[in-house]
């Protein structure tokens, strides 16, 4: 098969799957770990926009100038697009290291049910109960009352 | 004119030293940050006073574009930059620990807002998003509660799926047309991007650059980061980074994106935005949330406003931007003691008469009450919508109205909440002096623009002509033809 | 009703990639500004590698934004992760064959982490790449012993005047009267060491501040407790 064509899925792929993972996690780690695979996708689709078969590095060694010289400005761009990618991931780790220290929890329905009764409890408000309340905490206010 | 990357690199090297600097002297790493947002600010304004009624593009490194990197400052982009200098100064951060951290991140925010009001080059615009972004999280999570990681770390994940999804259109629109110069794409746009990748490079973008913009159905990390955020850093976020957001959507849609059914989607999307937010709004029952609600509302009437074509849809949002601009940071200002339940309020009015009036006169505003600017908005966007053939954009006009009715609803429930007299309920405390002060400030630019309107509407219509006009914008930066 | 509209949104996602793929022609590469760039990099920033010409050169604003993110992600990992508790409970240390490898690693690292750095210009690499590799020369001893914690004043010396240094450099272009961020210096002869004007400064500010700054986060992590 054409090798760009295997590229391009790949590239797609990586960004579905990465894209799966956000969405249908639900331990925060498996999420962050989602993240770092779609912005890996996206990272090879940005090179491979001007991807030319047989085209060498653009740059010069020994005085000797490659005939097809591959495209250098995607490169800067995806080198760019990496570093973020690793700012953001180490961000993100260290926002969860607080979240399991705090609520003592990574599961993500429990997090999001902690935080919404942090928010009312901060309020003064009663929080209604939901549909998608996780059925131990359902129980342990079922319990206090 | 090169002093415009100053804009940039002002802040950015005063955040770069800032710890050194309050190692060496603890008053001066006080001062310093507000010192400089004060010289960023009059720089920007004085460069506004020069640039009259034309553009100007600097080119970056002395290279031409489109090899190089150009800024292109309009009077609509320079009007932001110093927006968020002005704003990131009133703003200032003032609580919470490690206080050097938050002042560091507050100035790098002042110089990333400028340089994406200010960016004339597709992956610089990008760069300065995601910067725009680390910053937020960072800020966010500086009230250091359980819920604030916890309402970052969502935002973050949302945040950064509209990220990688913006990368891939911009992979797309390399792709199609191997540059990525705003203007050089405006050249190419018709030839190669009038197709259905190019449709899709832009919906892609739009869900990624519309997180920021609080656009359906990337909201979901708004109403927990309002909450659980320093109230400052909401006003912040919801006044001013959410315009920025919003500004660069309209710049792709006049350069690049010319095809009907981009301005279909916005609209689409903005009429599901007016009706989830207001509706949400109505429902809340504590005041953080209640505004943080009506914001998206609010934003939903700039998505249907810029979902118009041509210079009319820029007026109508342009309009709508500004009078949130300044009606948004001054309602979290407000709720920085009003943070409770709504039942909670009872005898506001009495503890702090004069925050009781503000709120009521924002409220006005926010509704659309003659004379106070945010009716002449609304009537603007209302008249331009009702002036479109397609039956959707009536459909828009009918959303904005019910929405009105909700907001009057709510907000004056909670106004009225504030005269009563509750005898099982203390009334909140009386609002600190400078969150005060600062609301009063805010407050009295609404209330003075009444007198000024008439020009204020010249000027701001002047301002879209000159964003609306893509040929202008290729002739400024001028992009060298390349073989 | 979580999972039916998280699965209604990835349908939808995979329709339009699929979508795109159909449309999208790929092989039919329009390097616009990529072959104008490989064409005349050589004589107007004078680097023999042109990934660094545009790096440093004509995107050298994005350059620079890279560094604030890094920068802005680790004030943010610092002001999210705290201060470490001075009684805090800290993993024993590692082996011993790990411990001696760490240290025999430290000063090959170094080596290889400033070589490539210095030849940013020449041959691929440069401040980035050897930045990290300086970053894991000073972190892999922490890690094979815990206990032993990093210099923090010394990381945000560091990393403040890198970065300032990166600024610096930049605005002296303007003081000619030139745009900010515009090469200096002579160009000299295309593949010496001494070539591409202020390229390489450039190149040690910011393997420097990358260095300094992701050595300080992964510090700052491993110092803060794991909860039990």
């Amino acid at each position: 098969m054409d090798t760009n064509l295997i590229f391009h899925i790949a590239a797609f792929g990586l960004i579905l799957i990465g894209s799966a993972g956000i969405v249908l996690s639900t331990h925060l780690v498996r999420i962050i770990f989602g993240i770092a695979l779609l912005e890996a996708g996206a990272n090879l689709l940005l090179l491979l926009a001007t991807y030319r078969e047989g085209s060498s590095a653009p740059v010069i060694v020994d005085g000797h100038i490659p005939v097809i010289m591959a495209d250098p400005v995607p490169q800067a761009l995806v080198l760019t697009a990496i570093v973020i990618g690793v700012g953001i991931l180490a961000l993100a780790l260290s926002l969860a290291l607080r979240v399991q220290r705090a609520y003592g929890t990574l599961d993500l329905r429990e997090v999001r049910q902690r935080l919404e009764q942090d928010i009312a409890d901060e309020a003064g408000i009663e929080l209604p109960s939901s549909i998608d309340a996780p059925q131990a905490v359902v129980k342990r206010q079922e319990g206090h009352a | 004119m090169n002093k415009l990357a100053l804009l940039v690199a002002l802040p950015l090297i005063t955040a770069f030293l800032l710890p050194l600097i309050n190692r060496a002297s603890a008053f001066a790493g006080r001062w310093t940050g507000p010192l400089i947002l004060v010289v960023t600010s009059a720089l920007g304004i004085s460069l506004w006073t020069q640039l009259g009624d034309n553009a100007v593009a600097v080119e970056l490194g002395g290279f031409r574009p489109p090899l190089g990197i150009t800024l292109y400052a309009d009077q609509m982009a320079i009007l932001f930059a110093v927006a968020v200098s002005l704003g990131t100064l009133l703003l200032w951060p003032n609580g919470g620990e490690d206080r050097v951290r938050q002042w560091t991140l507050a100035l790098i925010l002042a110089a990333s807002g400028s340089g994406l009001a200010l960016s004339g080059d597709l992956f610089n615009i990008y760069v300065f998003y995601e910067l725009v972004a680390v910053v937020s999280y960072g800020l966010i999570a500086a009230r250091a509660s359980a819920g604030s990681y916890a309402a970052t770390l969502r935002y973050l994940v949302v945040s950064s799926f509209g990220a990688a999804m913006a990368l891939t259109g911009i992979a797309l629109v390399y792709q199609a047309t191997g540059t990525l110069n705003l203007a050089q794409l405006a050249q190419l746009a018709p030839t190669q991007l009038n197709n259905l990748q190019g449709l899709a490079a832009f919906v892609l973008m739009l869900i990624g650059f519309g997180v920021k913009a609080e656009l359906f159905p990337v909201n979901t990390w708004v109403p927990e980061v309002y909450a659980t955020a320093p109230t400052r850093v909401s006003g912040l976020l919801a006044g001013v980074v959410s315009k920025l957001a919003l500004l660069i959507i309209v710049r792709l849609l006049v350069l690049v994106f010319h095809q009907p059914e981009a301005l279909t989607v916005m609209l689409v999307l903005g009429i599901m935005g007016v009706i989830t937010g207001e509706l949400a709004a109505w429902r809340a029952r504590d005041f953080k949330r209640m505004i943080a609600f009506s914001s998206i509302g609010q934003l939903g009437i700039m998505f249907i406003a810029f979902a118009i074509p041509g210079k009319a849809g820029i007026f109508a949002g342009l309009a709508v931007a500004l009078h949130h601009l300044v009606v948004k940071p001054a309602l979290f200002l407000l709720a920085e003691r009003w943070n409770g339940s709504l039942s909670s309020l009872a005898g506001a009015g009495r503890t702090s008469p004069l925050a009781a009036a503000l709120f009521i006169l924002l409220a006005l505003s926010l509704i659309g009450v003659p004379p106070l600017p945010g009716f002449w908005a609304k009537l603007l966007v209302l008249v331009e919508l009702s002036e479109q053939a397609q039956p959707l954009y009536y459909l828009g006009a009918f959303v904005i109205l019910a929405g009105a009715a909700l907001e009057a609803n709510y907000l004056f429930r909670v106004a009225s909440r504030f005269y009563d007299k509750d005898k099982d309920q203390k009334a909140p405390a009386a609002q600190r002096m400078p969150d005060l002060a600062t609301a009063s400030l805010l407050c009295a630019v609404l209330a003075g623009s009444i007198f000024v309107l008439t020009p204020l509407a010249a000027q701001i219509e002047g301002i879209a002509t000159q964003a609306a006009d893509a040929t202008h914008y290729i002739q400024t930066v001028n992009p060298e033809t390349l073989p | 009703m979580r999972r039916i509209s998280s699965a209604l949104f990835l349908l939808g996602l995979g329709l339009l990639i699929a979508m795109i793929f159909q449309t999208m022609e790929f092989g039919s590469v329009a390097p616009l500004v990529g072959q104008a760039i490989n064409a005349t990099a050589a004589e107007q920033v004078g680097a023999a590698n042109f990934v660094t010409s545009v790096v440093l050169g004509y995107r050298g604003f994005d350059t620079l934004l890279e560094l604030t993110i890094l920068f802005t992600a680790a004030t943010a990992g610092g002001l999210v992760l705290g201060k470490p508790r001075a009684g805090a409970a800290r993993d024993p240390d590692s082996g011993f064959i790990l411990r001696a490898g760490a240290d025999l690693f430290f000063p090959l690292l170094l080596v290889v982490g400033l070589y490539i750095i210095l030849h940013g210009h020449l041959t691929p690499g440069g401040g980035f790449q050897g930045g990290v590799i300086l970053a894991a020369a000073f972190f892999i001893p922490i890690l094979a012993r815990p206990g032993t914690s990093m210099d923090h004043r010394l990381v945000s010396i560091i990393e403040g005047l890198a970065g300032a240094g990166f600024i610096l450099i930049g605005l002296l272009a303007m003081l000619g009267g030139g745009d900010f961020l515009t090469p200096l210096l002579d160009k000299g002869e295309l593949g010496a060491l001494l070539s591409a004007g202020s390229l390489p400064l450039l190149y040690i500010a910011v393997g420097l501040k990358v260095g300094s700054e992701l050595a300080g986060l992964l510090a700052h992590l491993s110092e803060t407790e794991a909860s039990d």
